[in-house]
C-alpha cells in the first residue's frame, strides 16, 4: 500500500522500523505515525467502538477526531494517527476505556 | 509562565503569514503547531495554486509551506517555533496553556492570532462510521505526507474543492476513482478542477448521496442514489459501487473552541461553514488583543487564509507599537487583495456571510 | 451541462475555439475556462501580451489568437491544467495537442498512447512524438500527441494504454490490425472494396466473414456514412476454399 513513484512529491523513506501490533511483528519506516504504518500493512481496523463493539479506523488522522485510540507500550487512548512510530513498540487493540494507574 | 509579546496559535497558512508580518514589524512572536512540522494543509497540497501572484499562484501549496518558512527564517531572533505543542486553553486574563510532549507550559503573551484552522464536517448514513470511510483531508495525509494509499478503489463524497482536488491527488498516487457524487445539482468547485477530472474518465454524479455503506469489518461496497430537486432519495435510482475506500469531503468547520473559551462573540453564519467570530477590519475579534485569520475566521480558500494572516499580525505587532515602516500601505495591499480574491462570483457567499461578523 | 457533470458543452467550446484559418496556421493556445475564479497566472505568464489584460482577477482568459506564438508558457502555469496547444499545420492529415500530464509514468516519445475526450472515453490512437518536462515547467510534463486533424479539437487526454493498438486484429487471414485500417481509412481508402484491395482483408481462406463487418463499422464511424448507404463487396464463388482436385475433377453427372 505504499506509494512507490508520484509525479510531484518524493517521499523521503527513513530507516526501517520494526514494531508488533497484537503480537505480531510489523514493519514501518521512520517517519510514520503508528496509524500510517498500520494502514500500510493492510490494517484497517484500529479498535472497536465501547458501546456497539463496531470496527474502527482512523478518520480524520490529525488528531482531531477519536477513531483511532490504541494501547501503545501498555498506555491506552493514544491518538494513533499523530503518535510517531518507534522501533520495539507495541501497539495493542485497546479493549475498553482504559484504566487510570 | 512563558511570556511572548504576540502568541500564534497555528502553523498552518494563515498562522504562518501572520507570524512573518508581525514578525517583520519587529515584534516578539511565538508560533504553536500541534504537528511536527509548519506548513498546516499546504504540506499535502500536490497541485499549483490560484489567485494571483502576491498569494504564489501556479507555486505547488507544498512548495508555499517552505517559501513562508523561508521568510519566517529571517527573523529568527524574534521568533520561537514550538512544535507539538497544542494550546489546550485560553483563558479570560488572556494565559495560554500548552501541552507539549507531555508537559503542561502556561504563557502569557500580550496578543494572541488565533489561526486554528478548520475540522472536516462529516455526513450521516447507516455503517458511517466503517473502517475505510474517512475524511478526505484524512486521506490526503496518509497519501501525501506519508505515501501510503488509502486502498484500491475510491468513492468520493462531495465536488467541492477538496473533493475534486483529493480525487485528482489519489488518481496521481495511482488509486482508482470510481465515481464522485454530491448532493447539489452543481458541482461546487472549480469548474477547471471538475474537467480535468472528467477527461480522465471519472464520472461526475450531482444530485446523488450515499444511501448505504456495506462491508463486514471495513468498507466493500457502497450503495448510491439520485436525489430530487428536494434533496429526497428517488426510489429506484439505487446503484451499488465497489469500493474499499469512501472519501466524506463534505465541508469544514471552523476550528474554534478557544475562542468561545476566552470569550469571544460569536455567531453563526453558514456562509462561512460555522460558528465564527465578530471581527473588525484589522481582524481583531470583540476582545482587545484577541486577532484570527484563516479558515477559524470563515472558511475559504488558502490564499486568502495567507493574506488574512498577514493583515492580522501586522495589526497585532502594531497594537504593540510595532508599527511596520509602510503599515499603512501594507494593510491596504492586504484589504485590496482580499477584495480582489473575494469580488467574483464565488466570493459572493463569502462577502455576504463576512457581511454579517465584520463591524 | 458543464456545472452538473464537468464536461463543458458544444456552445461553451465554441466559444474558445480558434477559427479553423488560425488552427491551419500554427500552434494556438486553447484555454477551456469557463467560470470566473479568481485566477490570472495565465495573463501574468504570457510574454507576448496574448492574453487581453485582466480588470479583474476574477475575468476569463481572452486570447488574441493572432498574438498567440502557441509557446505554451501558459499551459505548465495554469493552476487547472485547462489550457492546449493545437497545431493543425503538423501535416496533410495530423494536428499536434499539447496536454499537460502529471501522471507516472510518462509515455516514451514515439509510442502510442489512446487519446481521450473531454468525458474520458477514447477517440483514436494517439502518437507521442514529444515530452517536454524541462526544470521552469516544475512538474508539469507537457505530452504533445499527433491525432488526425478532424479530432484537435476533441482529444484532451490520453490513457497510456494503446486500446487501438497494433494488437487489435481486424482480419486474422490477412493480418490487418485496426492501426493499419485507421491509416488506409486516412489515406483516403473509403470503401470495403478499396480496403480489400490494397490490405487483402477479405481475401484470406475466411473470405471476409470475420472482417467485414469490422471494417465496414470503422469505415462508417470514420466516414460518418450510415451503414445502410455503403456499398458492399462483390461477392463471387467459392464462399469457402476447395481442392484445385475437385475443380479438375469436374462434375461427374457433367
Amino acid at each position: 500500500m505504499r506509494i512507490e513513484e508520484h509525479p510531484i512529491l518524493s517521499f523521503k523513506k527513513g530507516e526501517k522500523i520494526k514494531f508488533s501490533f497484537d503480537g505480531e511483528e510489523y514493519e514501518g519506516f521512520e517517519g510514520d505515525t503508528i496509524a500510517s504504518a498500520l494502514h500500510a500493512a493492510g490494517v484497517k481496523v484500529l479498535g472497536h467502538s465501547h458501546n456497539h463493539n463496531r470496527p474502527r479506523g482512523f478518520y480524520c488522522a490529525i488528531g482531531n477526531c477519536s477513531s483511532c485510540l490504541m494501547t501503545v507500550d501498555g498506555e491506552p487512548n493514544v491518538r494513533t494517527c499523530t503518535e510517531k512510530l518507534k522501533s520495539g513498540m507495541v501497539v495493542e487493540t485497546q479493549k475498553g476505556k482504559g484504566v487510570l494507574k | 509562565m512563558k511570556m511572548t509579546e504576540i502568541a500564534i496559535v497555528g502553523g498552518g497558512p494563515a498562522g504562518l503569514s501572520a507570524a512573518v508580518s508581525a514578525a517583520a514589524s519587529g515584534a516578539r512572536v511565538t508560533l504553536i503547531e500541534r504537528d511536527d512540522h509548519l506548513g498546516g494543509q499546504l504540506k499535502k497540497q500536490t497541485h499549483m495554486f490560484f489567485g494571483s501572484k502576491k498569494q504564489y499562484a501556479s507555486t505547488r501549496g507544498v512548495d508555499i509551506a517552505d517559501i513562508l518558512q523561508e521568510q519566517l527564517a529571517k527573523y529568527k531572533d524574534r521568533v520561537e517555533i514550538m512544535t507539538d505543542a497544542t494550546v489546550i486553553g485560553i483563558y479570560e486574563d488572556g494565559i495560554l496553556t500548552i501541552e507539549q510532549n507531555n508537559k503542561y507550559i502556561k504563557m502569557q503573551p500580550q496578543r494572541i492570532v488565533v489561526a486554528t484552522g478548520a475540522s472536516e464536517k462529516f455526513l450521516t448514513f447507516p455503517n458511517n462510521d466503517m473502517p475505510g470511510i474517512y475524511g478526505a483531508g484524512a486521506v490526503q495525509t496518509l497519501m501525501n505526507v506519508y505515501g501510503v494509499k488509502p486502498g484500491n478503489n475510491v468513492l468520493m463524497v462531495g465536488a467541492g474543492n477538496i473533493g475534486l482536488i483529493v480525487s485528482y491527488q489519489l488518481m496521481q498516487a495511482g488509486v482508482t476513482v470510481k465515481a464522485i457524487i454530491d448532493a447539489a445539482p452543481r458541482i461546487g468547485g472549480y469548474l477547471v478542477h471538475a474537467s480535468k477530472i472528467r477527461r480522465m474518465g471519472i464520472p461526475i454524479l450531482t444530485s446523488h448521496t450515499v444511501k448505504y455503506a456495506h462491508g463486514k469489518d471495513s468498507l466493500e461496497k457502497v450503495t448510491i442514489c439520485k436525489l430530487d430537486e428536494k434533496f429526497q432519495p428517488i426510489p429506484g435510482t439505487e446503484q451499488d459501487i465497489e469500493a474499499d475506500v469512501m472519501c466524506i469531503s463534505v465541508g469544514l468547520s471552523p476550528l474554534a473552541e478557544l475562542l468561545w473559551q476566552i470569550g469571544c462573540k460569536m455567531t453563526f453564519v453558514p456562509e462561512l461553514g460555522g460558528h465564527v467570530p465578530l471581527r473588525n477590519g484589522e481582524m481583531e475579534t470583540s476582545l482587545k488583543g484577541i486577532y484570527i485569520a484563516g479558515d477559524v475566521a470563515g472558511i475559504e480558500e488558502a490564499s486568502s487564509a495567507m493574506v488574512e494572516g498577514r493583515l492580522a499580525g501586522l495589526c497585532a505587532a502594531k497594537g504593540l507599537g510595532y508599527e511596520a515602516e509602510n503599515y499603512e500601505d501594507l494593510r491596504k495591499d492586504c484589504l485590496e487583495q482580499l477584495n480582489s480574491l473575494r469580488s467574483g462570483p464565488v466570493g459572493e457567499k463569502i462577502l455576504k456571510g463576512l457581511s454579517k461578523v465584520t463591524a | 451541462m458543464l456545472q452538473n457533470t464537468g464536461i463543458p458543452t458544444k456552445e461553451d467550446i465554441a466559444g474558445v475555439t480558434p477559427s479553423l484559418e488560425r488552427r491551419s496556421k500554427g500552434p494556438v493556445a486553447v484555454i477551456e475556462c469557463y467560470q470566473k475564479i479568481p485566477c490570472n497566472p495565465c495573463y501574468t505568464s504570457c510574454k507576448f501580451g496574448a492574453i487581453k489584460e485582466f480588470k479583474d482577477i476574477n475575468d476569463r482568459p481572452e486570447v488574441d489568437f493572432d498574438k498567440c506564438t502557441g509557446c505554451g508558457q501558459c499551459v505548465v502555469n495554469c493552476p487547472g491544467l485547462s489550457i492546449f496547444i493545437i497545431d493543425e499545420s503538423y501535416s496533410d492529415k495530423e494536428a499536434l495537442v499539447k496536454i499537460p500530464y502529471e501522471f507516472l509514468p510518462l509515455p516514451g516519445e514515439g509510442s502510442f498512447v489512446t487519446a481521450l475526450n473531454r468525458e474520458g472515453e477514447p477517440v483514436c490512437r494517439a502518437k507521442v512524438v514529444k515530452i517536454q518536462n524541462a526544470k521552469y515547467q516544475d512538474r508539469t510534463p507537457v505530452v504533445s500527441l499527433t491525432v488526425p486533424k478532424e479530432y484537435s479539437m476533441e482529444v484532451r487526454f490520453f490513457n497510456i494504454e494503446d486500446y487501438f493498438s497494433d494488437n487489435t486484429y481486424v482480419c486474422r487471414c490477412e493480418e490487418l490490425t485496426m492501426g493499419e485500417l485507421r491509416d488506409l481509412i486516412r489515406m483516403g481508402y473509403r470503401s470495403v472494396d478499396e480496403i480489400k484491395r490494397i490490405s487483402r482483408a477479405g481475401m484470406g481462406p475466411c473470405q471476409g466473414r470475420t472482417c467485414r463487418q469490422l471494417i465496414m463499422q470503422e469505415l462508417a464511424k470514420a466516414t460518418n456514412q450510415d451503414m445502410k448507404d455503403m456499398p458492399m463487396t462483390t461477392f463471387r464463388p467459392p464462399v469457402k476454399t476447395i481442392k484445385l482436385g475437385a475443380l479438375l475433377g469436374g462434375d461427374k453427372d457433367e
